[in-house]
């Protein structure tokens, strides 16, 4: 039984491992610093037009890299167990750079997100979300609950794993349907993470998280 | 000594008279330069199909799709015409002659010689149009024999011209294959074998003019790659820019509207143009770097 939890472990880091390096090479585009590059070069009216987009962008794309390192640690029941401050101190980074940084500046940008309306709101209630999640998450560890704490983070952290998850389904619907730019940003804007956070609900109730 | 001085004095003025004979001489005997123009109402551009024989039964392959030819007549004399062809984004430089038979009009001009697809035309005016036929020099190309009906079209820069909606804008030159899955009764998943995807393009491309207006960033969002190079491209065809791009030839060259003129616009653009070629282009490259790729 313990091995089988270990395969597991290691099938969960190889696979985190993909999707992050995937991201780490998407945020490496952003340096060094610039007002046009790569999703920025369709951003320019905001870029020019509003002053605090480019410093709030940049502040979103370069902490929210760091939330994700939270995936190869936070979960594994030997950390948890062995090394609680390793917990600890990836815990602190994580809460600390969401609830700071990258909530805060996911939910400004999503303010001006492509897509219209519809995937403004998306972004907007994710952002919020996500921030309420991990604030819960903070309070209720603070007050030694435990199990509380987990089921916040489990959200949290469904919500965190959207950056990865909206950009493959993406590649899915561009795939298989070849839909115009915006209609797929649309979908995906939901898409993202509206399943994830009822995969964390379902291994909540199941019990397994 | 008088007479002495005087032949002297006269002796480079005479010199220079007997050069001055010499160079009209010359100028007579090159001909050419000094020679009266002809037949100016011909001047201009002709424009039409250049197609084979076989290729309006040949429905196979849409590359050879029938091409648009454009000789551009630029001067005619007794004994030489000087003119241009542009067909397939390839401009080429006509010398021949025109022979006047009792009011029967007929053209030989000729190709350099020095390209593959070089050749020679043979045209009689009929009418308002020029027909005739053009014979490639190395007959071992394809299609070594090609017709043509010019009719004669002023080339006029407008900037409200807009790409006829009846026609559907496919690009047919390039495709991929994309596999097609079948989910079966028992669930496992057939593959229907790959089918080949073709890129359309939006009705959009009819709606946003990038000569006129100044376009931002919310009209093009929305826009895949094809329809941005159209977009773009539309303006290069109002300037009469020759295609070298199959895919744009297929567009373009069935425009009523469309005369191939140069291959270079670049200082014919506008102020306008100039701008929006500048996002169109940022956007083709965010499409080509970003639309089917991980990330946004």
């Amino acid at each position: 039984m313990k091995k089988s939890i270990s395969y597991l472990s290691v099938a969960w880091l190889l696979f985190f491992g993909y999707f992050f390096v995937l991201m780490l090479q998407i945020t490496l585009r952003y340096l060094p610093f610039g007002t046009e590059v790569a999703f920025l070069q369709i951003k320019q009216t905001e870029v020019t037009g509003i002053s605090a987009y480019l410093p709030v962008f940049y502040i979103h794309v370069y902490s929210a890299i760091f939330v994700l390192l939270a995936g190869f640690t936070q979960f594994n029941p030997k950390i948890l167990s062995k090394y609680p401050k390793i917990h600890r101190l990836l815990g602190y980074l994580y809460a600390g750079v969401v609830l700071i940084l990258a909530a805060p500046s996911g939910i400004f940008i999503g303010c001006f997100a492509n897509g219209g309306l519809m995937a403004k709101t998306s972004f907007i209630i994710l952002g919020v979300l996500w921030f309420w999640f991990t604030f819960k998450a903070v309070q209720f560890i603070i007050n030694r609950k435990i199990k509380a704490h987990k089921k916040m983070m489990c959200r949290s952290f469904a919500l965190a794993t959207s950056a990865i998850t909206l950009r493959l389904w993406k590649v899915i619907l561009v795939y298989l349907f070849h839909p115009a730019p915006m209609d797929v940003y649309q979908i995906i804007a939901w898409l993202g993470w509206i399943p994830n956070l009822l995969l964390a609900e379902w291994l909540i109730k199941r019990k397994i998280i | 000594m008088m007479k002495r001085i005087l032949l002297l004095a006269l002796l480079p003025f005479l010199m220079l008279s007997c050069r001055e004979n010499k160079k009209t001489n010359a100028q007579k005997q090159a001909g050419g330069i000094a020679q009266q123009e002809i037949h100016k109402e011909l001047y201009g551009f002709w424009v039409g199909d250049f197609y084979t024989q076989d290729e309006l039964e040949y429905d196979g392959d849409m590359t050879d799709a029938v091409k648009k030819l454009n000789i551009n007549i630029k001067k005619i004399t007794k004994d030489t015409v000087i003119a241009q062809s542009v067909v397939s984004g390839n401009s080429r430089p006509l010398l021949g002659k025109l022979s006047d038979d009792g009011g029967k009009i007929t053209f030989v001009l000729d190709e350099p010689g020095s390209e593959k697809y070089d050749g020679k035309f043979e045209i009689t005016l009929v009418g308002d149009t020029l027909i005739g036929k053009w014979n490639a020099y190395k007959t071992a190309l394809k299609w070594p024999e090609k017709q043509f009906k010019l009719l004669k079209k002023a080339f006029i820069y407008n900037a409200s011209l807009m790409l006829p909606t009846e026609a559907s804008y496919v690009d047919w030159s390039d495709h991929k294959m994309v596999e097609h899955l079948d989910t079966l009764e028992d669930g496992t998943i057939d593959s229907l074998g790959a089918n080949a995807f073709y890129r359309s393009a939006s009705d959009q491309i009819f709606k946003l003019n990038a000569s006129t207006v100044l376009l931002n960033e919310a009209d093009l969002k929305n826009l895949r790659k094809l329809d941005l190079q159209i977009i773009k491209n539309t303006i290069f065809a109002r300037h009469g820019y020759a295609f070298k791009k199959q895919t744009f030839r297929n567009f373009f060259d069935p425009v009523e509207w469309y005369v191939p003129v140069k291959n270079n616009v670049d200082n014919d653009l506008t102020a306008i143009e100039n701008k929006n070629i500048k996002l169109l282009d940022r956007f083709t490259k965010y499409a080509e770097d970003n639309y089917d790729a991980f990330g946004r």
